[in-house]
């Protein structure tokens, strides 16, 4: 069965990018992308059955509203949603920023990949978290 | 007409004589050393009268001084001033005798003159009040002490003029009020910079990274269907947009150096060229090079730190190769000897120098200090990839460790780069 993976970022470029990686993988089951941590809790909100929620909830750290790591906090303070695996990803990664999405309850913090290669390999190493 | 009768020039003849015994017993007084001075009254208020007596060198003495001296009777009437108090108050001494003292002290400066006084007859005191000076109040100190002369008392003030003393504290506290503005102005322009170049690194990194993403997607996907120029164009986008990215890393390294750091802690230099050796496999052995390590010293150091400034000596020294000949990279400890590197150490024992030696291509010895600015770079990067920022941060971070960084080289045969860092760090207090 494929992987219910919900994509939070607010940048449409880096939305695209994850349907021209991803849409090909079966082992990926893309949902439709949210822009910002606030559009994310609304639509986990209105998830009816807990067997609909997304297995694996990918953020972006810099956002409008909203950022990756407010989202992080939110999520893993909520009954429902904190078992969730969420990550962060983000274009600059250094070692204060992994230190406190690790604190916060992410379960991986990685740089974002500028080709096929580093996409896939992020998306296998996402994927072992489920 | 002469209209006085015998009689009463006889009780004048009478009063005379006795003011003339009064005159006489003062004189036997007064060369009895008995009397400093004497205050008549006439209806122009008193009027003192000072003796040059015995004690006539003191007197010069405390004429001479440069402060303010008067004696005050149990009344407090100045009873003798020297003229520096006259000149202090800007007048005639004349008029300064006899008057209390308590009128020239401005009413309400400092501690209530009268309690001042009081005590000064008791004990020892020190005070400052503010004086009538002519039309001006001036600063000064009172020192008050008690002077016993037979069984008369007289109270001793020595005035200080505060004016110049006030003045030079009010320039000192304003000079230093102005150093703590541009000290508090460079603090925050210090941290304007710092972010600066932390917001626009990061924000410069979203954009490199797009072009270089769909530069390579231009590669992968669309490349035969370019001609041979286009696809050129394409490799110089990525080419750049790579390099971008790896001059916007360093300028945040860089930057970052500023910010505060983690402790302390010994630092075993051999144990961290290990790491950084191990780093350097893949490229040291591809360039097929022969690395030495010799065992170095412990100093105490940001570990962290000073692993960026090796790892970017030993990244220079991979990358800057001679093609023509192997490599070889020697890590080893030399004796610190200050002045055969023309340097001034408090001690050349409490230093350990590392020594990072390549036989690359070298560079000329003009530039072995230039090549530490932000920027400087010696070589085409067409030839060797690089920031120009490496070396920069090597020598903020060496610095900050009050070590010294310096370069040797002989262009076309290699270069050393020596390393000088003290075994302990001075601690802040």
């Amino acid at each position: 069965m494929a992987t219910r993976v919900i994509l939070v970022e607010d940048d449409s470029d880096d939305r695209d990018l994850f349907v021209t990686f991803f849409s090909d993988r079966k082992d990926v089951m893309l949902l439709p992308a949210v822009t910002n941590g606030l559009e994310l809790i609304e639509y986990l909100q209105n998830v009816k059955s807990d067997s609909d929620l997304p297995h694996l909830i990918v953020l972006d750290q810099n956002m409008p509203m909203m950022n990756g790591k407010q989202t992080l906090q939110f999520l893993k303070n909520n009954a429902r949603f904190s078992r969730i695996p969420a990550v962060i990803y983000s274009t600059y990664t250094d070692t204060n920023l992994v230190i406190e999405c690790k604190n916060l309850g992410a379960s991986m913090v990685a740089s974002k990949p500028i080709d096929d290669a580093g996409y896939q390999k992020m998306m296998d190493d996402f994927l072992q978290l489920v | 007409m002469i209209t006085r009768s015998y009689e009463e020039l006889l009780a004048e003849v009478e009063m005379l004589r006795m003011k003339l015994d009064e005159a006489n017993d003062t004189l036997d007084a007064i060369r009895n050393g008995q009397v400093d001075a004497f205050v008549v009254n006439s209806d122009n208020g008193h009027s003192v009268y000072t003796l040059k007596s015995a004690d006539h060198a003191y007197r010069v003495f405390i004429e001479q001084m440069a402060e303010g001296a008067v004696s005050l009777n149990p009344e407090g009437l100045i009873i003798y001033s020297n003229s520096q108090f006259a000149r202090m108050l800007q007048r005639p001494l004349s008029s300064i005798l006899g008057r209390m003292f308590s009128d020239f002290v401005l009413t309400g400066s400092g501690d209530d003159f009268g309690t001042l006084i009081a005590n000064g007859w008791n004990d020892n005191v020190k005070a400052e009040v503010e004086l009538l000076s002519g039309d001006d109040v001036i600063p000064a100190q009172l020192s008050l002490n008690v002077v016993h002369l037979e069984d008369e008392k007289t109270l001793s003030v020595i005035v200080t003029d505060l004016t110049s003393r006030k003045e030079v504290e009010r320039q000192l506290k304003m000079k230093n009020e102005k150093l703590e503005e541009l000290n508090n102005a460079l603090i925050n322009s210090n941290h304007d910079l710092q972010q600066f170049a932390s917001v626009a690194s990061h924000d410069l990194q979203e954009p490199v990274r797009k072009i270089q993403v769909f530069s390579k997607f231009l590669k992968d996907r669309s490349f035969g269907d370019l001609s041979d120029a286009a696809q050129q164009y394409v490799e110089k986008i990525i080419a750049s947009s790579n390099r971008m990215k790896v001059l916007i890393t360093d300028i945040l390294t860089y930057s970052r150096l500023s910010a505060p750091e983690s402790a302390l802690e010994l630092v075993d230099m051999t144990e961290l060229f290990r790491e950084i050796l191990e780093d350097f496999d893949l490229r040291i052995s591809e360039k097929g090079a022969e690395v030495r390590l010799n065992e170095l010293c412990v100093v105490e150091g940001h570990k962290g730190q000073l692993r960026q400034v090796f790892h970017n000596l030993v990244s220079n020294a991979l990358k800057f190769t001679a093609s023509s000949r192997t490599p070889t990279l020697t890590i080893e400890k030399k004796d610190v000897d200050a002045k055969e590197l023309g340097l001034s150490l408090d001690n050349d024992a409490n230093y350990c120098r590392i020594s990072v030696r390549d036989n690359g291509i070298g560079f000329d010895e003009r530039f072995s200090s230039s090549i530490f600015s932000l920027f400087e770079k010696l070589n085409p990067k067409s030839t060797y990839e690089g920031s120009g920022i490496g070396l920069a941060i090597a020598k903020k971070i060496i610095d900050k460790h009050h070590g010294v960084i310096i370069a040797k080289s002989v262009l076309t045969q290699g270069s050393e780069f020596s390393v000088i860092l003290p075994f302990k760090q001075p601690r802040a207090e």
